[in-house]
């Protein structure tokens, strides 16, 4: 089901440990760097607490822990990628996601991206919705809506709680 | 749809709720010019702008009614409950289609149809009768006036009260009319001698006088007016009534009665022209004064002000950080004027409770149809205002409340004249302000709810044990809990159980409380008590294991200072501390929520009166008092439901605002299910 057209499409790709992801702009509004967390009691491991984001409050996500891989160290380089993304009711849900590293933006047709379906059986829970090879690095393009929709994030805790 | 049909479906809502609120007066009030003036013209308005802006149907039946309220206005016909009704069922079916987001499927509606078709057939018969009695309409300017009228009918004929003769029924149609005593006086051979029929009633002695016509060689019937409103307030006048039994009443004793009830009624009528006047003038000039302004813009305005508040925060504290004289009076200054900013800002949000009121009256009105019960609604302090939203979050719960109140509350006529109360029940509605609160206070006359009935329900589903013997106050918010009906049937209109539970949950969610009183055959009274501003919390400003928490001080009791081994009680079963000589259980956030490395050498211990249950929160150290402006902390934290939101604090950092309520809930259930989880 290859789909070839010149249209290009922009991403946001970003590290996590060694390898490389990219996420569709649309959703991304803005990179910001790790400031003071307060953490909220009684949570799930992966969600870290609220940050405040020029007077807005702001959850705040860890990206590695939410795709099942370990947590990770805080560094200079970690960053908050501040996704918005649409939910079901027409309400908009804005979270921060923290990830090693934030790189570039790219920009790819859909010629350059393969689509796989062996990822469906990844070792983690991250929905991978195809691959790129970007200059010599592998990079993996995921689905932002599927990782951090709240549906899930609601089910998620339910199953912890 | 395009904007401007937006614009029209928006108005044409407002303008339904004001429809509405016209035939209901009208209703109550046939002969009144005024509100008929205003669903005409409210009418016109929607005719008009449906037919504009494409809403071909809804224009067509707006048109039908505008001719049918046309010639009522021009006195061809007399305005009736049938119309009434035809005309709010059509409009209620507008209002639903409004709902639909597209225009081709609000056009191509079957639904209008029929209430189109209603209208013309009504119309029809309304022009076939138009010529025949015009005269009627005169007669009566004053026909929305309470009076009290004692008629004596006596037959000249010879009739037993269970006789099958007219003038029996139509004793009882006229003893309909309104609150009203029949006495019924026999001749030795228990024929009748003649009645005494008391009543207080909106229709004039010509109305009265009109029932007899068919039967005036028959018997004789002579027509008092005693007062000019209701007799029956007069609480003796119905005590003497009552203890009658069957004989003549005496005038000179109801004569002492009317002089009575007429002293209170004339300083009444002037307190109530008064009062009349003065809303009267209020409502004109601020009604003058109205623009329309969409809720986004007024969001984001108090978004920014929040912002502003939080902004002023932090340079009062950097001023004095900085031990700047200069610097420190402007920060004062600008403290002053943020928090007057504030509170104006806060008041654009708001809106009068009266919205609500019309919605209730409606809802008062289709119920005691349906039912068959007799009920009017009052309603007092219409005009206190609350914000726009937690108006639409109460309004179900109300609705919920005020069908109990007529389903489960006020009993049949039948019942409450047997029982010696006006057959009409009343369901009131009465809203005021007090402190940072609103509340609302919704109750009726009826029998009361049945503390037995409750606790029997309650045993049933094992919620007390048998030998419990809680307090009324007790007994009576077991009717929040979720699967207790005490109705026992089922009714069609309430009953289910599912409703007092979510009453209370979305009562909770707006961080209120709940009260009910009731007495037994006099009534029941539930008092809603809900915070001014959802996003304005007046709290405790609190450190545990550096995270700052927000202690709510409207739960707060009172604060104490113990050395921290008091409360580390790792082994230990006892949970409380002696606090003001009295036990208390206390719940610390740093053993719950952090952990106990280098703990502080004492705790502070705030105590919360929660649901009526005092119990303590530790926390290592309160910092002091402070009114901010609260943050939902967003979906993704829906589970964590005892932190109701966060504030943003001087130097940037956030704070977590604590739920009192939610904390003790959510701390007894994981002690449950840590219990569950070791057992397995």
């Amino acid at each position: 089901m290859k789909n070839q057209t010149n249209e290009t499409h922009a991403f946001l790709t970003f590290s996590l440990g060694a390898e490389q992801f990219a996420i569709s702009v649309d959703s991304v509004q803005e990179i910001v760097e790790l400031e003071q967390v307060t953490k909220v009691p009684n949570a799930p491991q992966y969600m870290l607490g609220i940050i405040n984001l020029r007077g807005k409050v702001l959850p705040l996500l860890d990206t590695r822990l939410k795709l099942g891989l370990s947590k990770a160290e805080i560094t200079k380089r970690s960053r908050i990628m501040v996704i918005e993304l649409e939910t079901t009711d027409d309400k908009n849900l804005q979270v921060g996601a923290l990830v090693d590293v934030a790189k570039e933006v790219i920009e790819l047709s859909s010629a350059d991206i393969q689509r796989s379906l062996d990822f469906e059986n990844y070792e983690t829970d991250a929905p991978i919705t195809g691959i790129v090879n970007n200059h010599g690095n592998i990079t993996m393009i995921m689905d932002v809506t599927k990782i951090f929709s709240t549906a899930e994030i609601v089910q998620l805790n339910h199953s912890l709680n | 749809m395009d904007s401007n049909q937006k614009r029209f479906v928006e108005d044409a809502l407002d303008l339904l709720n004001e429809l509405d609120e016209g035939l209901m007066q009208l209703e109550s009030n046939p002969q009144a010019t005024a509100p008929l003036e205003q669903v005409f013209r409210t009418m016109h308005t929607i005719k008009g702008g449906a037919n504009m802006f494409g809403f071909e149907n809804i224009g067509e039946l707006a048109h039908q009614l505008e001719t049918l309220y046309d010639m009522v206005r021009q006195g061809k016909m007399q305005i009736t409950d049938g119309l009434i009704s035809l005309t709010l069922h059509a409009f209620d079916k507008v209002r639903d289609l409004l709902k639909e987001k597209d225009v081709a499927r609000i056009n191509n509606a079957e639904v209008l149809k029929d209430h189109l078709t209603s209208a013309v057939n009504f119309l029809k018969v309304a022009e076939s009768e138009s010529s025949a009695d015009i005269s009627q309409t005169t007669n009566a300017k004053n026909k929305d006036e309470l009076a009290t009228f004692c008629l004596r009918i006596s037959p000249t004929i010879n009739i037993t009260e269970d006789g099958n003769h007219p003038l029996v029924f139509i004793v009882q149609d006229i003893s309909a009319l309104g609150t009203s005593k029949v006495i019924l006086i026999q001749k030795p051979s228990r024929e009748v001698d003649h009645w005494e029929v008391f009543i207080t009633t909106t229709a004039p002695q010509s109305e009265l006088e009109s029932y007899f016509i068919f039967v005036e060689n028959e018997c004789v019937v002579s027509y008092f007016k005693l007062t000019p409103c209701d007799l029956f307030e007069q609480p003796e006048f119905s005590e003497y009534l009552n203890s009658l039994d069957n004989l003549p009443a005496d005038p000179t004793k109801i004569a002492t009665f009317v002089a009575l009830r007429l002293a209170t009624y004339h300083q009444q009528k002037d307190e109530d022209e008064e009062i009349a006047e003065i809303g009267n003038t209020k409502k004109r000039s601020v009604s003058d004064s109205y623009i329309k302004v969409s809720k986004r813009k007024v969001d984001d305005l108090l978004n920014w002000i929040s912002e502003l508040i939080i902004l002023q925060a932090q340079l009062a504290t950097t001023a004095s950080s900085i031990q700047s004289t200069a610097l420190n009076d402007v920060a004062e200054q600008l403290e002053m004027i943020t928090g007057r900013l504030r509170d104006t800002s806060l008041e654009i949000g708001l809106v009068p409770v009266e919205t609500l009121v019309t919605k209730f009256k409606r809802l008062v009105r289709d119920l005691s149809k349906q039912l068959n019960k007799k009920v009017n609604f009052l309603s007092e302090g219409a005009d206190t205002e609350m914000d726009k939203d937690v108006i639409e979050m109460m309004a179900d719960p109300m609705v919920h409340i005020i069908r109990n109140s007529i389903d489960h509350g006020i009993e049949p006529a039948v019942e409450r004249k047997a029982i010696g109360k006006s057959e009409h029940g009343t369901v009131k509605l009465k809203a005021f302000n007090s402190s940072s609160y609103v509340n609302i206070i919704i109750s009726d006359d009826g029998k009361g709810i049945s503390r037995e009935n409750v606790l029997q329900k309650a045993l049933e589903k094992k919620l007390i044990s048998p030998n419990e013997n809680p307090s009324n106050e007790d007994v009576f918010n077991l009717i929040f809990h979720p699967g207790l009906s005490t109705a026992s049937q089922v009714s069609d209109v309430s009953g289910r159980g599912v409703g007092m539970d979510v009453v209370k949950q979305r009562i909770d969610e707006l961080r209120g409380s709940v009260a009910v009183k009731s007495i037994a055959g006099k009534g029941t009274a539930i008092h809603i008590k809900l915070p001014l501003s959802r996003s304005i919390i007046e709290g405790l400003l609190v450190n545990v294991a550096e995270t700052r928490y927000v202690v709510p001080l409207n739960v707060i009791e009172r604060i104490d200072r113990i050395p921290y081994a008091e409360i580390h009680r790792e082994d230990k079963v006892d949970k409380t501390v002696i606090v003001n000589e009295e036990p208390l259980p206390v719940l610390s956030l740093r053993q719950r929520f952090h952990n106990d490395v280098n703990p502080p050498k004492t705790a502070d211990i705030i105590s919360v009166l929660v649901n009526g249950i005092k119990k303590g929160i530790a926390v290592d150290r309160i910092e002091g008092k402070m009114q901010t402006v609260m943050k939902p902390l967003g979906d993704v934290y829906k589970q964590q439901d005892f932190i109701s939101g966060s504030t943003i604090l001087g130097n940037g950092t956030l704070a977590l605002v604590l739920d009192p309520a939610r904390l003790f809930l959510s701390t007894s259930h994981k002690e449950f299910s840590d219990k569950y989880e070791k057992s397995n």
